[in-house]
């Protein structure tokens, strides 16, 4: 399991089996701390939930993650490379699935998820199989010949979510990867979401759908606040929490807070 | 910097030019019925020097004009791209904002040389008939790409400042209305003169002039365009792209 790091040396260390490893990361926005001393690691081949409520700082988090902050404080590395010495390096180990369906509208599903492809340099063969296979892998062949105009927001999520995986990327980070879907499109992308685990994918999930991280994540981390408040595996925190499922936890530890006004 | 990004970059430029109407108008359909227009009103009319028409003294200001609104597409598409998140997207895989802007300047002069061939056989059909040889076109051509480059730059410059793709459109106007009305075909006087001075467009409607006039392609004159024009291009990409680093994605 995910556990906090004691030793500020460890962030380095090659023997260890981190894709991820957090520590004491925090980013400010002027007055607001929206990041505050975060410190967690994730393991090569786990998927791992990031939960927390609106403005929790889950996306700042990822941001700072994928080189696309810079921290104010703090470090992290993602693969073992320094996000703020080696992120040329990072980009090339990782997907990234943005909360935002970030999509060319003029361009087919497919168009959209080869540009990125090459963007990342793949041989044309293999980007070529590569695609063929995430479309298949969702049921989206046939949708992703049509322009992403006329997509619907769901339709919009899914190609968000292949494009992430296009590189074949050791780390990914999906943002709320499922959100506008309906129950059957978003039931095929957990599926889907849980083959890349056997695949020895490292998953990086923000969702506020607590039964999703539920069902996918090996460990998980509870944010507010920009604060870590909850640390452990979905089964370790309901029993900490004497509670039956993974929302009742969320509940009680993000509702308490707003009740003792932390 | 690696070509198959850069290349993908600017398919996907040209398709965007391509697939969305309003680009296409903007970009080809409108510099083109410009040309018409001022072809159909100028081209019966005498200019004062005999056998020389009206027309025939704005066409190489014409060719100019067509390149200027390169400024706004550049504003419009930077800002949309940042609104949808899509710099942001790209930001996260290994290409880097040279290869991007590169690809911008690439697609963007294509753009430029398709809009001047089709002003130039348009003007060629509505009688103008400029003096000169063939590697004189092959030059004005030269200076039809600085200026593209140009006007990429100041896109870069304008998509910076502007929060959102309709102030881009609104800002882009500080670059196009100078250069429209004091560097290309539009007679200037003492006053514009002195502004025109600090116009892209002035040098290259300057030079297209004394090359369609046929002046040699190596005279003082055009020359000194020349290397103007190469100057205030790397300047204004420099400032783009320095620009761009820093505010531009965000």
């Amino acid at each position: 399991m995910s556990t906090k790091l004691n030793n500020p040396e460890d962030i380095f260390d090659p023997n260890t089996n981190n894709a991820i490893v957090v520590k004491n990361l925090v980013k400010k926005f002027g007055d607001i701390t929206a990041v505050n001393d975060l410190s967690f690691e994730v393991k090569e081949g786990e998927i791992f939930g990031l939960l927390g409520p609106n403005g929790a700082g889950k996306t700042t988090t990822i941001k700072m993650l994928t080189g696309l902050l810079n921290p104010t404080s703090g470090n992290a590395t993602v693969g073992g490379y320094d996000i703020r010495k080696n992120l040329s390096k990072i980009k090339e180990l990782i997907g990234v699935c943005p909360q935002q369906a970030a999509i060319f509208k003029f361009l087919t599903g497919r168009e959209n998820i080869e540009l990125f492809g090459n963007l990342h340099t793949m041989d044309k063969k293999e980007l070529k199989e590569r695609t063929q296979s995430l479309l298949k892998a969702v049921n989206f062949t046939e949708s992703s010949k049509r322009k992403a105009k006329g997509y619907s927001g769901g339709m919009l999520r899914q190609i968000n979510l292949l494009i992430s995986l296009i590189n074949n990327p050791k780390i990914a980070f999906l943002d709320e990867p499922t959100v506008g879907m309906d129950p059957r499109a978003r039931r095929v992308t957990w599926e889907f979401i849980g083959s890349l685990k056997e695949q020895g994918k490292t998953v990086i999930l923000t969702t506020h759908y607590i039964e999703e991280a539920e069902a996918l994540s090996d460990n998980v981390a509870i944010i507010d606040y920009g604060e870590l408040i909850a640390l452990g595996s979905p089964k370790e925190l309901m029993e900490k929490h004497d509670s039956k499922n993974l929302e009742e936890v969320f509940m009680k530890i993000t509702g308490r807070r707003i009740l003792e006004g932390i | 910097m690696n070509m198959q990004r850069i290349f993908a970059l600017v398919k996907i430029h040209l398709k965007k030019l391509i697939r969305e109407p309003a680009n296409l108008f903007l970009m080809i359909l409108f510099p083109a019925l410009l040309t018409l227009v001022f072809g159909l009103s100028f081209a019966g009319v005498e200019s004062g020097v005999p056998g020389v028409s009206q027309f025939e003294v704005m066409a190489p200001g014409l060719y100019a004009y067509a390149c200027i609104f390169i400024i706004m597409t550049v504003a419009q598409s930077f800002s949309d791209d940042r609104e949808q998140g899509l710099l942001e997207r790209i930001n996260t895989t290994p290409t880097s904002s040279s290869e991007f802007i590169g690809s911008h300047l690439i697609s963007n002069t294509i753009i430029g040389l398709i809009q001047v061939i089709i002003v130039v056989i348009l003007s060629f059909a509505l009688g103008f008939q400029p003096a000169g040889t063939a590697l004189g076109l092959v030059f004005a051509f030269i200076f039809i790409v600085f200026l593209a480059i140009c006007s990429v730059g100041l896109g870069l410059i304008t998509a910076t400042v502007a929060k959102s793709a309709g102030a881009a459109t609104g800002i882009s106007f500080i670059f196009i209305l100078p250069q429209m009305f004091f560097g290309t075909f539009i007679p200037i006087t003492p006053t514009t003169q002195v502004i025109a001075y600090f116009l892209p467009s002035y040098y290259v409607t300057d030079a297209l002039t004394s090359i369609f006039n046929g002046a040699p392609i190596l005279s003082p004159n055009v020359l000194m365009d020349l290397l103007l024009i190469i100057v205030i291009s790397i300047v204004i990409v420099a400032i783009g792209i320095l620009l761009y680093k820093k505010y531009g994605n965000k």
